[in-house]
């Protein structure tokens, strides 16, 4: 192939052209050659119309030729584009190419034609300018352009340009426009502007870019802008994305919403509210309140003797407030409920007044008097009313404690209301009553034995008295009669009673002497008894009888008798006791250590004769000096005691050792453990847990049964047995209970039970699936765990958990987002809160910003 | 015996009148009250199904249009007011309160294609099918106005002409220019009768255009050969294009995030992108089964709403892939807009049967003027209803809704059909080599490039 190529350029230019009029002879293969030589430097496109036509590939080759040496190449190239422009002016090479493209025929009659072309070219201009009357020169481009050269198959243009051209070489350049001027006039300074020209790149102005990518660019440049105004918004849109609560409109003034707004806008219409309005819109008051206030002191000018009556009126109050509360903290100081409790009854009965004034106390004593009146007169509270007698009747007081109750309250306030009758009356009393108060007087420090004298007295006079009336009613004979009988029985009595008395004198003498011996120790409590003390209660039984409410004797009498044994009396009963048990013991003295024995392997004897021992122990150390023998007997019983424990324990340690030393044998440890869990088999409990959860889970069908009265009636049927169906159904459920059971988790594992049992109520509060927004489940778990209600949370707090994600107000229009500088710095301050007051104006800024969307 | 007795200080319990609430005091151990959690959740349960009992969401109809509704804008300045145009080039400003026609702009020959209003609510721009734009000006609002049922019929402020037909027509925010799509967007301002600017992009005409309302100087437009576009009108191009499988009927950018739009799609999806990335849609709403044919977002930014051609209108969560709500009424046929009331309370759909349909957005809100009580209430209600929103039972009743059944039929088969597709693609992948198949996400499915 080199070969070839050098071949043809070192040939000469004319046997090119014949080549080129050969080109069409040209045998095909030679032109593949050629062709694939040239391909990878075309596009695969244009090889395929380089193989189509066999003219192309002359032009082909031609060219080919003629790309060897630079200079002539450039110049081929020229000739080759821009046809006879350039070779018109050199005469060799016009012909040459006239020849070669334009006529297929013999290349000598070329040049003639070429100048008989010429010829024919200048007449035509000529005529055109004599007809137009034009320069020559603006037609000679048309003529010249005439004799064109097609080299290709089409005309060259935008949609075929020749190879060289998309090949980017072989381009015309200034020089080539230049290399024919040179040697003219012009030439060299033409020649250094384009070199300066060249050196200077900062004016040249390119050719524009097409359309398409021109647009893109221009859209680059607009996305950057675009893109940045967008991302301006970036901080503010986060922050209201991720805000819990966006709120829009919360400083929109809906009317009046203070009670202030309200109130500038009142307007006074009574006539009390006009007197109000113009005392308080009064020129003067208004004025000095707009000055320093100085005025508003004169206006308000109050006089000295005013000014003094008011202050002594003030202190007036405060002292005497004062003194009241100082009253009041000494009552209260009061620890004694009984002083309150009165304090009480009294501020409930009758005012303070009362007490003070005697109008009202005598007023008070009056009503009082009238009660008690009528209380004598109707008998209203002595179990006279309709409801108490029912109630008596019935037997109700009895059975209710209720009713009980409140009939002795009854009484008590009939009793009340009579004694205070006695006391209420004036001094001039009776005997009796003058006895009575002597009694009463006497009772707290008397003697018994004036007592006595005074009863012995009373009973004389009563014997004495015992005169008949002689007139009125009394005097008729039977009723005389009767009241003999009487009499004589009183006086009966009243001998008895005089008799006993003097009996009681006598003894009474002895009591005396036994009184005076009183020690003043009392004891209280004491358990024992002696019988001189019961002999005193018989007699002072009687005694009572007769004269009541003497409560204090028999506690004398008690003391009285009680400081003599008190010393014995509780070593006694601890003797007592051990000896009782001692007894008992020793009433079977063969079974008296087994005893013990028993009762030391229940546990509790040993404590128990413990603190005996040291309890008797204690006592006979007390009662060591007044009863020496009882000391001697408790110690022997002691001794015998401790010995008898003694012996006891050695017995249940002997017993003990004995058994340990003779079958000692370290046991394996599975024997430990079995003998450990001897009790409870394990696997067997197991294996009936996995049997019921199994039946629970997946019960076992039912045998089909013949039930009385179903299917059965009469002998075919019952020949029959059960039916077929029931039996196919049990076998088919049967089956279906088996496969359960196989299918089951825990169907292989032996010692696991796996519940499969799924609750159906439960199943409705879980998800099956993790919900969206959550990426695990403790997350979505946790989301619901705190309750969020006014019943779990306070007040406080309920308002921020319920808050929805958008808080608006009907009917106000809510403006578009308008931007705002979002401060960087205060994103890091909210992260990191170091102190409430800081905080809070920022919060209050980030919430401007959540509302200035809405402005 | 002893007798104990609660002490309480008279100041404290005493009430001012008789109507205040006597003073109650818990005590808020949890060891006293252990079945906190049941007893919530039986609340939660209680508050979805008096949701469920209270959901009246349809409030009124606006009837007097005598063809399609065909575009709505509302009054950003004026609640109550809501201009509405039809298909026979009927304009009307009705109010909402009274849902009566407050007055009429009658001029346009030919269907109204756009509507808007400006910012201060003064200026009315309508444009049409008969290549006019028309500038109205507003009558403002007086009570003695909408106590008179007489309708009034307003005067064009002004008439600008273009080549050729408009389809849509947006306001800037708070500023005076407005643009107008058609063979190409136009920028106009108030005063001039001719375009101050205009974008040009294919030979395929654009068919919707919305202002971005954080950013007034960006807008987006989708045209006919299915891309969405966003320009800023201080540049002279495009900034960014995306191309999708099918068109876009209209677009809402969200008010509350300026970066983000969403786009109502041909195919029954609304996509919701981020105006940085335009790669993948940030989100993708699934429901309608018909073309989406208008949306609107709420001023809160937290919802949207959507006509669609099914004959529904449903409420989406920005950043949810499905609706929290669906409104639909016997009556109602193709619905071409919608618009979310500026106080983010009601939802106004606009519909081929000639009505404007008036909606609450919460369909079960207790309207007019709540006591502190009833809110506290009502917002503990929401509360336990969202914290066991998951709980299966809880969100039967919550997302239970009553379809129609062409929606209901059409919804089943496309489930069917996306899922015998899903099944497949499943099995081609399990049966090819690894990494061979690939299975396109949601997101990026039905967007075919973003244009350099």
């Amino acid at each position: 192939m080199g070969g070839l190529k050098r071949k043809s350029s070192s040939s000469a230019k004319t046997l090119a052209k014949s080549k080129k009029k050969k080109g069409p002879h040209l045998p095909n293969s030679i032109l593949k050659v050629i062709a694939n030589q040239k391909r990878p430097l075309n596009s695969d496109e244009e090889d395929d119309d380089v193989i189509g036509s066999d003219d192309e590939h002359g032009g082909d080759l031609y060219e080919y030729e003629e790309g060897v040496p630079e200079e002539e190449s450039r110049k081929n190239n020229r000739y080759d584009r821009h046809d006879n422009y350039d070779y018109e002016l050199p005469e060799d090479f016009e012909d040459e190419n006239v020849e070669s493209e334009d006529d297929d025929d013999g290349g000598n009659t070329d040049n003639d034609e070429a100048e008989g072309d010429d010829d024919d070219d200048d007449r035509h201009t000529r005529m055109l300018q004599s007809l137009t009357g034009m320069p020559s020169a603006a037609f000679e481009g048309e003529s010249k352009s005439k004799p064109v050269l097609f080299t290709e198959a089409y005309p060259e243009g935008e949609f075929n340009p020749t190879r060289d051209v998309l090949e980017g070489k072989n381009v015309l350049t200034e020089e080539d426009f230049l290399a024919p001027l040179e040697g003219t006039p012009g030439y060299q300074k033409t020649s250094k502007q384009i070199a300066r020209m060249r050196k200077d790149t900062k004016h040249v102005v390119h050719a524009p870019l097409p359309k398409p990518q021109r647009e893109r660019l221009e859209r680059k440049a607009v996305i950057g802008l675009v893109d940045e105004e967008f991302s301006k918004w970036v901080h503010l849109v986060k922050k209201n994305r991720e805000a819990p609560t966006v709120y829009f409109n919360q400083d929109v003034d809906l009317g009046y919403s203070t009670v202030g707004a309200i109130a500038s806008e009142f307007q006074p219409r009574t006539e009390f509210e006009k007197k109000m309005a113009s005392v308080l819109n009064d020129s003067e008051v208004s004025e000095a309140h707009r000055d320093d206030g100085a005025r508003l002191l004169e206006l308000n000018e109050v006089s000295m003797e005013d000014h003094i009556k008011d202050r002594n009126h003030i202190a007036k109050m405060r002292s005497l407030l004062f003194r009241h509360e100082l009253k009041s903290k000494r009552i209260k100081k009061i620890k004694s409920k009984t002083y309150h409790r009165l304090k009480n009854k009294d501020l409930k009965n009758s005012s303070l007044g009362a007490l003070m004034d005697p109008e009202m106390a005598k007023e008070e004593a009056m009503r009082q008097e009238a009660k008690r009146v009528e209380e004598r007169m109707t008998l209203k509270h002595k179990n006279t009313g309709k409801w108490a007698k029912r109630m008596l009747s019935r037997g109700l007081n009895v059975k209710y404690d209720g009713t009980k109750a409140a009939i002795a309250e009854q009484l008590q306030m009939n009793a009340n209301l009579s004694r205070k009758m006695n006391s209420m009356r004036d001094g001039s009393s009776s005997d009796e009553s003058d006895d009575e108060e002597e009694l009463n007087d006497g009772s707290d420090e008397d003697t018994p034995s004036r007592l006595i004298a005074k009863a012995k007295e009373k009973t004389l006079k009563a014997l004495e008295d015992d005169e008949v009336p002689n007139a009125g009613l009394m005097s008729l004979p039977f009723m005389a009669r009767a009241m003999k009988k009487k009499n004589e029985e009183a006086n009966e009595e009243a001998k008895r009673a005089l008799e006993e008395y003097e009996e009681w004198e006598n003894s009474g003498g002895e009591n005396s002497k036994k009184t005076v011996n009183v020690s003043g120790r009392r004891v209280f409590g004491a358990t024992a008894k002696v019988e001189a003390p019961k002999e005193s209660r018989k007699d002072s039984d009687n005694f009572y009888d007769d004269s009541d409410g003497d409560n204090d004797m028999p506690g004398i009498e008690d003391n009285n008798i009680e400081p003599v044994r008190d010393n014995a009396s509780p070593a006694r009963n601890t003797i007592t006791d051990t000896e009782k048990f001692d007894d008992d013991v020793a009433g079977n003295p063969a079974s008296k250590t087994t005893f013990d024995v028993a009762m030391f392997a229940s546990g509790s004897w040993k404590k128990m004769t413990g603190s005996k021992n040291t309890e008797s122990k204690k006592a006979s150390k007390k009662t060591h000096a007044p009863i020496p023998q009882a000391q001697d007997k408790k110690g022997s019983r002691d001794e015998e005691s401790e010995d008898s424990e003694s012996e006891a324990e050695e017995m249940v340690d002997g017993i003990l050792t004995s058994a340990s030393k003779e079958t000692f044998e370290v046991p394996s440890q599975a024997e430990l453990i079995n003998r450990a869990f001897a009790g409870d088999d394990v696997l067997d409990e197991f294996e009936k847990d996995k049997e019921e959860v199994l039946n629970q889970e997946v019960p076992k069908p039912e045998k089909p049964v013949l039930v009385p009265g179903w299917g059965n009636w009469t002998d075919i049927q019952r020949k029959r047995g059960i039916s077929k169906q029931m039996v196919q159904k049990h076998e088919a459920e049967k089956k279906e209970w088996e496969q359960g059971l196989k299918t089951r988790k825990d169907a292989r594992l032996k010692h696991v039970i796996i519940s499969e049992k799924v609750d159906k109520k439960a199943e409705k509060l879980h998800t099956t699936t993790l919900p969206f927004p959550y990426t695990s489940k403790e997350v979505f778990e946790h989301s619901m765990r705190m309750p969020i209600g006014p019943e779990f949370n306070p007040s406080t707090i309920v308002g921020e958990l319920n808050r929805p994600e958008v808080v608006k107000k009907t009917g106000v229009i809510i403006k578009p987002v308008k931007f705002e500088e979002v401060n960087p710095n205060d994103e890091v301050d909210d992260e990191h809160p170091r102190n409430h007051q800081k905080q809070k104006p920022k919060k209050k800024t980030s919430r401007r910003q959540g509302k200035v969307k809405s402005k | 015996m002893r007798i104990k007795t609660i002490s309480r200080s008279v100041d404290e319990f005493t009430r001012e009148r008789s109507q205040d609430l006597q003073r109650v005091f818990h005590n808020f151990d949890p060891s006293l009250r252990p079945m906190e959690k049941a007893v919530e959740y039986q609340r939660a349960l209680t508050a979805a199904k008096l949701e469920k009992i209270f959901a009246r969401p349809f409030v009124g109809a606006m009837d007097g249009h005598r063809d399609g509704i065909s575009c709505m804008a509302k009054n950003p300045n004026y609640l109550k007011g809501i201009f509405s145009a039809s298909m026979d080039g009927d304009i009307r400003l009705w109010d909402i309160a009274t849902r009566r026609t407050v007055c009429q702009f009658p001029g346009h020959r030919g269907a109204v294609r756009g509507l808007t209003v400006s910012t201060d609510g003064n200026v009315l721009v309508s444009c049409g099918t008969d290549c006019n734009v028309r500038l109205w000006s507003v009558p403002r609002p007086s009570l003695e106005d909408s106590d008179l049922s007489s309708e009034k019929s307003i005067e064009p402020s002004a008439v600008y002409t273009c080549k050729n037909a408009l389809l849509a027509v947006d306001h800037q925010f708070e500023g005076d220019l407005f643009a107008t799509a058609g063979a190409q967007l136009d920028i106009w301002n108030h005063n001039r009768s001719q375009p101050v600017q205009s974008f040009t992009s294919g030979s395929h005409s654009v068919i919707s255009v919305r202002f971005n309302p954080g950013e007034p100087d960006i807008l987006a437009t989708s045209s006919g050969d299915n891309h969405i576009s966003i320009y800023d009108i201080r540049m002279s191009s495009a900034a960014r294009k995306i191309l999708m499988r099918t068109k876009t009927n209209s677009i809402a950018w969200n008010p509350m995030e300026p970066m983000n739009f969403t786009a109502a799609n041909e195919d029954g999806n609304c996509y919701s992108f981020d105006g940085r990335k335009n790669e993948e849609a940030k989100c993708v709403h699934k429901d309608h089964v018909s073309a989406v044919m208008d949306i609107d977002f709420s001023p809160t930014g937290r919802e949207f709403v959507t006509g669609s051609y099914d004959r529904s209108v449903r409420i989406f969560p920005y950043n949810g892939g499905h609706s929290r709500e669906i409104y639909h009424t016997k009556r109602m046929q193709r619905v071409f807009c919608v618009k979310y009331s500026s106080d983010a309370t009601y939802v106004i759909s606009g519909s081929d049967d000639t009505n404007l349909r008036l909606w609450k957005a919460k369909a079960s809100e207790q309207l007019g003027v709540i006591l502190p009580r009833e809110q506290k209430k009502h917002e503990y209600n929401e509360a336990v209803k969202n914290r066991y929103k998951h709980l299966p039972e809880i969100k039967r009743i919550v997302r239970h809704r009553h379809l129609p059944k062409p929606i209901y039929k059409a919804k089943a088969e496309s489930r069917a059909m996306n899922d015998a597709k899903r099944r497949k693609d499943e099995r081609r992948k399990a049966h090819s080599a690894p990494g061979t198949v690939v299975t396109e996400s949601h997101r990026t499915r039905r967007i075919i490039k973003e244009v350099e």
